[in-house]
């Protein structure tokens, strides 16, 4: 179940460009990597329901692997609370591989680094407040 | 105060005030302990921290010449946090112990497996990692089945690392010569964190095969004899059981379809399911080399943890054992008494024979005999055999065994070693006698914890002649947790 939800919420992966008037930009760092290789495939959520994947996500990222650390930068964000749900393509595939139970092989987090029971950490644990200008969120995903 | 605190005070308070029957039940079962000097409870308390290797005292016998080697062995060892424990004892801490004898000296060990879900109730001060029967604390973190791998049900040798195993999730290798832990062993990138049973099955110097279930739905793994992956292969079963072990002939696996059944995915897992007499046990049998060819067979409903190992008579019979419970009411009500230091009496596991005729008929058929850890001698396993080795002096008003027996097949004789209510006897192994080749030609090795000398014993019996009592008996005056299932690895 926590991959179903995590793959609705990358499918159809594309960066969203926003031209709206002066906002925010955030900085998503990924830290705690043991396989420095692929990238860190990520979605930003500005509400819940779009977290809940019951509306698109506000942008999504990929950030190259090269070692333990790997980060991008949103622009052109409205400020408020946003949330992620990130993944570690290991394999470059593009995909959360899973095993045949359905369970991820690939690393995942959330924002917060809220913890994952079962299912993907809830909105009111991963939301984190962006503000006007520069922002920066550091994730653990191992 | 967090909510955890403030409901520990309500009880706290509730149990100053309210005589509950588990507290009158508690404190007469501690009155009577107190009064014969026995108190049970300590094979079910925590061990703090590592045990460095220790030399045991012989107190019975001697050791037989040609015996020599280690028996390792795994089971629950810590259960309590200040912060929370857990609330059921198939949820603590995976300890590993190693007996190791040469030249007619023991010495013993024990070492936890670093596991995750150890790590986290460390850092948390605080059992919140969920399990078997223990629910989710606060901080929790489970991302998939390792999250909360206990590492606490066995510990198997495999090439040069021993593997502690869980059944929800993987391998865990440590070294045996230290019992350090090493990490995971992911069979495979994709199958990572697939379940693993703990009980797999070895074919006599051949392939080691295994089960992992979720749902209705298994994983059969089948490993070389050094632990490299041969295939993984998914089947649907009957209906969604919970599995704990299987067992397989030379050309088949059998799989025990019990019904106790997963009718939802919740917290603590064994609240997931439910027992459902109505829909009996299911038993599928599956060719090894070919596991699309399937055979489905009906048994009464019955519970079991374990089974001996299968075999096939020449018209395609096949028949194994297994220690068979009415329903699986120690899972969900004494496996949680247990930590709350109360048992009620229930019967014993009872050693049964099932038999899977050709025509499709099956039955299921008791001996009256009270068993578990049922074990084979190895060299025989998945073909014809006599003997079945077991715990046994189960039922009784303490909780677990006190006795340990075989079985004989072929003229229905139990040949028992009863130790008394002092003693509870865990799984005992067979160990060849060097250079014999008969079945039960050899030792049995069977740990107990003395609860009345406080002590974690190790007793030595000639396997043919178990009621003549222990050849050789050593002792550490300490008391270990009391262990599941292990095996013997020859120097």
């Amino acid at each position: 179940m926590i991959l179903r939800t995590l793959l609705a919420g990358l499918a159809g992966l594309c960066l969203t460009t926003t031209a709206a008037a002066e906002t925010a930009e955030l900085t998503v760092t990924f830290k705690g990597m043991t396989a420095h290789q692929g990238a860190i495939l990520f979605v930003l959520s500005d509400s819940e329901a779009s977290y809940d994947n019951k509306a698109p996500p506000r942008a999504s990222g990929m950030a190259p692997v090269r070692g333990a650390e790997a980060s991008q930068t949103l622009t052109g964000l409205a400020p408020g609370r946003y949330a992620i749900k990130a993944f570690h393509d290991v394999d470059g595939d593009g995909k959360m591989g899973t095993n045949p139970f359905g369970m991820p092989t690939e690393p995942f987090a959330f924002s917060n680094d809220a913890p994952a029971v079962m299912g993907p950490a809830p909105w009111a644990a991963a939301a984190f407040e962006v503000k006007a200008g520069r922002n920066v969120h550091q994730i653990t995903i191992d | 105060m967090d909510r955890r605190e403030l409901l520990s005070g309500l009880a706290a308070t509730a149990a100053a005030s309210i005589v509950t029957p588990e507290v009158a039940r508690a404190t007469a079962q501690a009155d009577r302990a107190a009064a014969s000097g026995l108190d049970w409870r300590v094979a079910f308390a925590d061990l703090d921290a590592d045990m460095p290797r220790t030399p045991m005292r012989r107190v019975r016998g001697r050791a037989p010449a040609g015996l020599s080697g280690a028996l390792y062995r795994n089971g629950p060892g810590k259960f309590h946090r200040p912060g929370g424990s857990v609330a059921h004892w198939f949820d603590g801490d995976g300890l590993v112990r190693a007996f190791r004898i040469a030249d007619g000296q023991a010495t013993l060990e024990a070492r936890f497996v670093d596991t995750p879900k150890r790590r986290a109730d460390t850092a948390a001060n605080a059992v919140v990692t969920s399990g078997f029967g223990t629910p989710a604390g606060p901080g929790a973190r489970l991302r998939n089945g390792d999250d909360a791998n206990a590492a606490n049900i066995s510990v198997m040798r495999v090439g040069d690392e021993l593997w502690a195993l869980w059944e929800s999730g993987s391998p865990i290798a440590l070294d045996p010569a230290d019992l350090s832990t090493k990490g995971l062993r992911t069979l495979r990138p994709d199958l990572a964190h697939a379940p693993f049973l703990a009980h797999p099955r070895r074919e006599p110097g051949g392939d080691i095969w295994n089960l992992g279930v979720s749902g209705a739905r298994a994983m059969v793994w089948r490993l070389g004899a050094d632990g490299t992956l041969k295939s993984a292969q998914m089947v649907e079963l009957p209906m969604a059981s919970y599995v704990h072990d299987f067992t397989a002939t030379q050309r088949h696996l059998v799989l025990i379809l019990q019904p106790w059944v997963q009718s939802m995915m919740v917290q603590p897992f064994a609240d997931s399911f439910e027992w459902k007499a109505g829909l009996g046990t299911k038993v599928l049998v599956l060719d090894k080399d070919d596991l699309s060819a399937r055979r489905v067979y009906e048994l009464p409903a019955a519970f079991a943890f374990h089974y001996g190992a299968a075999w096939a008579e020449a018209d395609g019979t096949i028949r194994f054992d297994g220690c068979f419970s009415e329903d699986a009411s120690f899972a969900t009500e004494n496996g949680r008494r247990l930590m709350q230091g109360t048992w009620t009496p229930e019967p014993s596991p009872d050693l049964s024979l099932v038999t899977l005729r050709p025509d499709g008929r099956a039955s299921l058929k008791p001996t009256g005999v009270s068993a578990e850890f049922p074990r084979t001698d190895g060299r025989v396993a998945g073909g014809p055999r006599r003997w079945t080795l077991h715990a046994t002096g189960g039922g009784q008003a303490t909780p677990l065994f006190n006795g340990v027996a075989t079985h004989d097949w072929k003229d229905g004789r139990s040949d028992a070693f009863l130790f008394g209510a002092h003693q509870l006897t865990e799984e005992a192994v067979f160990v060849a006698r060097p250079g014999g080749t008969a079945e039960l030609d050899g030792w049995l090795l069977m740990p107990s914890v003395n609860t009345r000398a406080r002590a974690t014993e190790l007793h030595v019996f000639d396997a043919r002649r178990v009621a003549d009592g222990p050849l050789c008996t050593w002792r550490a005056d300490r008391v270990l947790p009391v262990s599941l299932h292990g095996g013997f690895v020859r120097a």
